[in-house]
């Protein structure tokens, strides 16, 4: 268990991730999979939307890394691992989306939509910044979505569209692992990161930025 | 003038005996005749042993749900300092009244037989219960009266005959009911509970003073999620008065209640959200808190969730958890008097405990707290 700080940042950070994760059943596409109405053309958009993000996250986390001054060198290590654990996740997407009929140069060359692009935008620009450990707040709703809703999406959208296991991989592994990135993200926190003066207040603003981002890509889902 | 307020003595009533799992379908009836194919999941997943029924066997009423307020609120008067005449404001709540017109609240005041008194009616679901104890502490804070009964009753069972799913044809043709609707028959049932407020607190036994009340309602983030009178047609509801007549309606399946399972598992962040705003508020200080009496088990809250609140520093130990609900069965907007009665009997209490309610409603989502100190 954290120090007291570290619980504030959590509970604030919860907070986010609580009210994040019900505005995003009121975007369009995911109140069309609550009911029942889901397409395969759906699933094949955010298939391609979350390629985009795997691609890019991998990216900005790594270059978050190379924002992280001497004095942080452990939790340097820690960021560009995670960014290395990650990168290649895109595979599993490319092989769900031609599994449902999607053509794989479709996947690879699809521009990024409005909100992509400022969601996008704007972790590349923090992550530039010295010592951007407020990225914390990023990570913890992006992982939260992989931790708690892409199984639950997964699940829904197979049996939807009543598809096999290996044309749902992406959604289903991700329920199931990461669970660990929860602990590393922990560690980070309690490692000392707290003392840089208004951290703990950057950490939640930088996760309600990501929120509404996050979720205004997923508003313009084919807005490109 | 603002006056401290006082829930001086707390009072249950539970119709009949106690109903065990493997009774309880011949109880209710079956449907179709049939064994439900739901009753083991839906046991499972709230966990209730027993409860109790205001119907017999046969259909028989035993009691009315206004009767069952009014012998909650007797029973809270046995165990009070104050008397009947007293009273001097009756705030009832239900889910549903038992009938549509006039409100519960007249009949609870007409079974009571007492002298000319304000009343007010609270028609939600669980957490009609909290509606109905912040109105009667906000008209004894402002000192409009200064002795209030407050009541929570629910007749859940009168829904559950077999008739009333047996006439509806869509599920006649397939000879079964559907989950949503069998959940229900397997989770609520009957009972009421009350609690006598005063702006005094007792002068031989312990109080328990009422420090906040904090009701919010989602309704704009959520559809329906338990209904009843309404039947979802296509993409719209219907709602049973909009059918050319009540044959139509019963047949439509409008006077069924139903609950939609997923809808609620989506409603608890905001829950959860809620619960965190008030830590960050300061209205509740975790360490503070020596018993949590909540209408939502924390079996229900999924792994994940209790594991970032524990991490968050924001999980109340489960031993501080007290409930009844697995023996006295979910009675919807009764349970939280019905649990408070007991925890006030069982004898743990102690001077200067914190006691914080938690009363979920998957309605159309909405969610109370109350914090109450032992005085």
């Amino acid at each position: 268990m954290g120090e007291p700080r570290a619980q504030a940042v959590m509970r604030g950070l919860l907070k986010v991730w609580t009210d994040f994760s019900c505005d995003m059943d009121a975007t369009p596409l995911l109140d069309k999979l609550n009911r029942g109405k889901f397409r395969l053309e759906d699933y094949r958009v955010l298939l391609i939307n979350h390629r985009q993000q795997v691609v890019e996250g991998s990216r900005w986390i790594a270059r978050a890394g190379s924002s992280i001054t001497g004095e942080y060198a452990d939790q340097r290590s820690l960021f560009l691992r995670h960014a290395i654990s990650e990168h290649r996740d895109y595979r599993m997407l490319e092989a769900d989306y031609v599994s449902v009929g999607g053509v794989l140069a479709d996947i690879l060359q699809a521009e990024k939509n409005i909100g992509a692009e400022a969601l996008h935008a704007f972790m590349y620009q923090r992550a530039s910044e010295r010592n951007p450990f407020d990225l914390l707040g990023a990570m913890f709703i992006i992982e939260g979505l992989g931790r708690q809703k892409a199984g639950e999406w997964g699940r829904s959208i197979q049996k939807q569209l009543g598809l096999g296991d290996e044309q749902i991989s992406f959604l289903l592994y991700h329920s199931v692992n990461d669970e660990d990135h929860m602990r590393e993200f922990e560690t980070v926190l309690n490692s000392g990161i707290l003392d840089i003066p208004d951290m703990d207040r950057q950490i939640v603003k930088t996760a309600r930025i990501v929120a509404r981002l996050y979720r205004l890509q997923i508003e313009e889902l084919g807005n490109v | 003038m603002v006056n401290q307020v006082y829930i001086n003595a707390l009072g249950a009533f539970l119709p009949g005996l106690p109903v065990a799992n493997s009774a309880m379908e011949d109880h209710l009836g079956r449907v179709f005749g049939k064994m439900s194919k739901y009753r083991s999941a839906a046991l499972k997943q709230n966990r209730i042993v027993q409860r109790h029924y205001a119907l017999d066997p046969n259909g028989n009423w035993l009691c009315t749900s206004a009767g069952m307020a009014a012998a909650a609120i007797r029973d809270a008067l046995n165990n009070s300092e104050a008397s009947a005449k007293d009273i001097d404001y009756l705030a009832v709540s239900s889910t549903l009244g038992d009938g549509l017109v006039p409100g519960l609240a007249s009949h609870v005041h007409a079974e009571l037989g007492l002298g000319a008194l304000e009343i007010a009616n609270f028609q939600s679901v669980c957490a009609s219960s909290l509606m109905a104890i912040k109105s009667a502490w906000l008209q004894l804070k402002c000192g409009e009266h200064s002795c209030a009964a407050v009541s929570g009753s629910e007749f859940a069972s009168r829904y559950f005959r077999p008739g009333n799913y047996e006439c509806v044809d869509e599920w006649r043709e397939k000879g079964e009911i559907p989950f949503e609707a069998d959940f229900l028959r397997f989770t609520l049932s009957d009972g009421a509970g009350a609690a006598l407020l005063e702006t005094e607190p007792n002068a031989r036994q312990a109080s328990l003073r009422i420090v906040w009340i904090d009701i919010r309602s989602y309704a704009h983030r959520f559809d329906a999620c338990m209904v009843g009178g309404m039947v979802r047609q296509d993409a719209d509801w219907r709602y049973w008065s909009g059918f050319p007549d009540t044959i139509a309606a019963a047949h439509a399946g409008a006077f069924v209640l139903t609950q939609d399972f997923d809808l609620m598992q989506r409603m608890l962040p905001v829950w959860v959200s809620h619960y965190l705003d008030l830590i960050e508020r300061g209205m509740i200080v975790i360490d503070d808190i020596d018993h949590v009496c909540s209408h939502y088990s924390s079996h229900g809250l999924r792994r994940q969730i209790v594991d970032l609140l524990e991490r968050a520093g924001a999980m109340i130990d489960e031993q501080k958890w007290f409930t009844n609900l697995y023996q006295k069965g979910n009675t919807g907007t009764a349970s939280i008097f019905i649990i408070l009665e007991e925890l006030y009997r069982d004898g743990r209490l102690k001077k200067g405990d914190r006691i914080l309610c938690h009363v979920p409603e998957s309605g159309r989502s909405l969610n109370g707290f109350m914090l109450l100190e032992v005085v």
